[in-house]
């Protein structure tokens, strides 16, 4: 390896002060944009024009709130009325019980959302698209029934009516501005909630996990524990919207309160904007609901159903011709403009990587050791009995033909399979020999894999790739990017770096894989098939990459099939065939043996060969 | 004991509507690999068709039934066309969207025709009453019955004797292989969306003498029917019809038994329990929902 590609410090490693990214001009003109939303209708001063605005700040916030579940980790909630409904309904009660202020009664009323969303997502994360759908329209549903049936805490299907004593400690006011300046409030609340996961090591691993469940995982990701966080976020948010909105309305029925309509409404705004962004859900709601608030107004009762055609219509032609968004359509030329304005440029921070520890211990000993592991499928053995060591600072080559059940192994040795019976054992970082059980334990635990069929996250760039597997062991953003960069060069995918993954050739998506394991900093190193698909040229180079990345200290078990390229950098090989260990030693020693010939060349060529 | 059993008879008198709407829930996603959350509009759509037929030809529901089946294939089949065939290489969230949005749009769409009132048809021959031993069920409740077990028959002679059934089942179970053995695998979709709105049709002509209609009847319905094509597990038209029977039963028990406001209640928690317990469906008939 290149020595200066290690040390390539920056000459300033410093993050930029707050002062620089203020007057970035993305900054200043959203803050502009949406500070018009506040000073048109104060300036106005219609309280028709008051009540769109109150109504786009709160639905472009239940929007935001509901982007962090549906767009950030991909988990489409049709059901979010559910969190909007127990803020309402739990603020109100409180004030009507308790005579507890509004400002106080949102906070436990938004952590009880955030629990009932953790109760309803943990189940339901393992359903598909529009199953988790389903499911959560079906908690909605449960819920409404409930708050009509026990009438005797929440009033029932009659409703209730918010207790109306005027002031700001109530946040009832005759003057509808003051609202107005309190959903403008909740407004920049969520966007900046949104922003700031959107751009911390939480947002990136959900884009992982909503990307590439698998991939996520063999980057060290708790797919559960982070989809988690996301739902209480995106649950307690929305019920501090639905509290206010509450006391915006003074009157709060089931029917409302918990609506179908109104969950579709809130995912819609994301999508016409652009799921998954921080503007989009602002853009479509900024975009949609003036045009229905005027066709309730102007239109009257004589074109009921007029606003509702629209929006599904809408919502079909979006689906067909934006699927992206207005903001995924259109927010890189935006952008792109906005950065040539005074104060624009590159945001992130040229930081020093730093070193790489390197793992420390005894040559010679077991890193990873599998014994005795068996694994079938139904009436199939793909695993017999296998026993395998890897020693610390060897590479292990891994043989055998197709379907000799070398893949199943690896799933094996880095947790994706459980075995049907024996054990893995792996030597962690503090030298200590433990079995872990879920795949993201052992990547945390410093087993690093890449899989056969490449697992990009096809919708982020190289180097985002890169980072998802720097952030386990770098949770800073601009410290990932940094160890990315390094890893980018170190593999050659640095003049790619910001070339979304997807349209890398395969040869460029094997050093991907390669990269992005080697970004968690691993001390084992699985390797599935990574010269598979490679030019001879790329052949040489990753054969040069692994002998470098062995002598910086990390064990390797290599699987391939190049031959030639496996013989020259393994230190002992392995040969499976039909699910069994057949051969065992000396890259030198195995090519002679009968049993390894006969299993890749049949017993005929053996017995003309005259062994 | 007589209460029991005359709730039993509901049960499935019940079951028979579900499992005529599911059938065609269940076609349109074991085929075509899509949740069809406008459904429920599909049934709205029909009902307004029959009541029309009904009120301004005098046409009985049950002979409307013909035409009506006749416009939600042709329905079923352009929503194929040109909104779900344009997006089948599309995410599933866009997919989602795309029929959710057709389902507003239906839904509103009635809205603004009909406006929000109730509309029947009386057909005094319909609310005939049969009785035997001392239990009662309508004509129309009896025909519903008939309709369900010939349909669910009569789709199983189609799929496993004819060419083109043979067709929509191989498309089914493998697109890629079936489009290589020269199965025009664009045409059998258009052709099973058609047919899974063709049984909502059957199903609202049948349903519109007993149960007014307004522009939200489908979301009514359509809940249900997910239910019902959860608990079939999915895929499987006995399965969809077996899950029919068992949510009419819960429904008319539960009503009686524990609250006839809590009945969905009861059978949206069998729902989300399947869904997140056993996936594969009651009867492990189907493939399952992860």
């Amino acid at each position: 390896m290149d020595a200066s590609v290690i040390a390539t410090a920056s000459p300033s490693p410093r993050k930029p002060g707050l002062a620089t990214r203020l007057l970035h001009p993305r900054f200043y003109c959203a803050a502009l944009g949406m500070a018009l939303l506040l000073v048109v209708p104060l300036a106005i001063n219609s309280p028709f024009l008051t009540h769109v605005a109150v109504t786009i700040c709160v639905f472009a916030a239940l929007s935001s709130a509901w982007n962090i579940m549906g767009g950030y980790a991909g988990q489409l909630s049709l059901g979010h009325a559910v969190f909007y409904g127990i803020g309402g309904y739990g603020t109100a009660l409180l004030i009507q019980h308790f005579g507890l202020s509004p400002w106080i009664g949102m906070w436990p009323a938004a952590a009880l959302a955030a629990l009932v969303g953790a109760a309803i997502g943990y189940p339901c994360f393992r359903l598909r698209g529009p199953f988790f759908s389903l499911a959560t329209i079906a908690f909605l549903e449960v819920t409404r029934l409930l708050f009509i049936h026990f009438d005797w805490i929440t009033g029932g299907s009659a409703g209730l009516i918010v207790p109306l004593n005027p002031g700001w400690a109530w946040m009832i006011f005759y003057d509808k501005t003051n609202y107005l300046y309190i959903a403008f409030g909740l407004l920049v609340f969520a966007v900046l909630v949104a922003w700031w996961i959107r751009g911390s090591r939480l947002g990136y691993a959900l884009t992982a996990v909503r990307e590439r469940e698998d991939a996520a995982l063999a980057a060290g990701i708790d797919n559960t524990g982070v989809k988690l966080r996301a739902v209480m976020v995106s649950a307690g948010l929305t019920a501090v919207v639905g509290a206010f909105h509450a006391m915006y309305l003074t009157f709060l029925e089931p029917a409302t309160m918990f609506s179908l309509p109104t969950s579709i409404e809130i995912a819609m705004y994301a999508l016409i904007g652009g799921l998954g962004t921080v503007a989009g859900p602002v853009f479509g709601a900024l975009l949609v609901v003036p045009l229905a608030e005027a066709a309730r107004v102007w239109l009257g009762a004589s074109a009921n159903g007029l606003h509702g055609f629209v929006y599904g219509t809408a919502l079909v032609v979006i689906t067909l011709t934006m699927p992206a968004g207005l903001v995924g359509t259109f927010g890189r030329r935006v952008t792109g403009w906005l950065d040539r304005l005074p104060g624009g440029g590159n945001l992130a921070p040229a930081l020093a990587p730093p070193p790489v520890a390197r793992p420390q211990g005894t040559p010679g000993e077991t890193m990873l050791e599998g014994r005795d592991l068996v694994r079938r499928f139904g009436g199939l053995i793909a695993t017999n009995n296998v026993s395998i060591t890897l020693k610390r600072g060897e590479i292990l080559g891994v043989i055998g033909p197709n379907g000799a059940g070398k893949t199943t192994l690896f799933n094996q040795l880095s947790g994706f399979l459980a075995p049907s019976s024996g054990t893995v054992t792996v030597r962690g970082p503090d030298g200590k020999l433990v079995e872990p059980r879920a795949p993201d334990a052992f990547a945390r635990l410093g087993v690093g894999r890449t899989f056969q069929i490449v697992q990009p996250f096809g919708k982020l760039t190289v180097l985002e790739n890169i980072m998802i597997g720097a952030f386990m062991r770098h949770a800073d953003v601009a410290e990932a990017r940094a160890v990315a960069l390094r890893t980018a060069k170190l593999v050659g995918l640095d003049d790619v770096a910001e070339v979304e993954a997807r349209n890398l050739p395969i040869g460029g998506l094997k050093r991907l894989e390669v990269a992005r394991t080697l970004a968690t900093e691993p001390s084992i190193l699985l390797l599935d098939e990574v010269m598979a698909g490679q030019s001879q040229a790329d052949t040489q180079r990753m054969v040069q990459l692994i002998r470098t990345i062995r002598d910086s200290g990390v064990s390797i078990i290599a699987i391939e099939h190049n031959m030639h390229a496996i013989m020259s950098i393994s230190d002992r090989i392995v040969v499976v065939d039909s699910g069994r260990v057949i051969a065992e030693g000396e890259p030198r020693a195995v090519v002679q043996d009968r049993a390894v010939i006969e299993a890749y060349l049949g017993e005929d060529f053996v017995d003309a060969q005259g062994h | 004991m007589d209460i029991l059993v005359q709730l039993i008879i509901n049960g499935i008198l019940l079951g028979s509507m579900y499992a005529i709407i599911s059938v065609g829930l269940t076609l349109i996603f074991g085929i075509v690999r899509v949740v069809n959350f406008a459904h429920g509009e599909l049934l709205m759509v029909g009902m307004y068709a029959t009541y029309l037929l009904g009120a301004h030809l005098g046409l009985h529901p049950y002979v409307a039934a013909v035409p009506v089946v006749v416009l939600l294939f042709v329905i079923g089949a352009l929503i194929q066309r040109f909104v779900i065939q344009p997006l089948l290489g599309a995410e599933e969230h866009i997919q989602i969207f795309a029929t959710v949005g057709l389902s507003i749009a239906l839904i509103n769409l009635a809205l603004l025709v009909f406006g929000a009132d109730l509309y029947s048809l009386q057909v005094p021959s319909v609310h005939h009453s049969l009785r035997f031993s001392g239990y009662s069920l309508l004509v129309g409740q009896a025909v519903m019955l008939v309709c369900a077990v010939a349909l669910v028959g009569g789709l199983h002679l189609f799929m496993q004797t004819t060419p083109l059934g043979r067709a929509v089942r191989a498309t089914a179970q493998n697109r890629n292989a079936a489009l290589l053995m020269g199965v025009p695998v664009e045409r059998i979709y258009v052709f099973a969306f058609g047919l899974g709105a063709a049984c909502v049709g059957l199903a609202s002509a049948l349903i519109m003498p007993l149960i007014p209609v307004t522009p939200s009847i489908g979301s009514y319905f359509v809940l249900t029917a997910f239910v019902v094509v959860v608990l079939g597990g999915m895929r499987s038209l006995y399965g969809a019809f077996l899950g029919a029977m068992i949510i009419g039963l819960v429904d008319s028990l539960s009503g009686y038994y524990i609250a006839p406001d809590l009945k969905e209640v009861v059978y949206f928690a069998i729902f989300i329990a399947i869904l997140i317990f056993k996936p594969t469906g009651l009867f492990g008939l189907g493939r399952g929902t992860e």
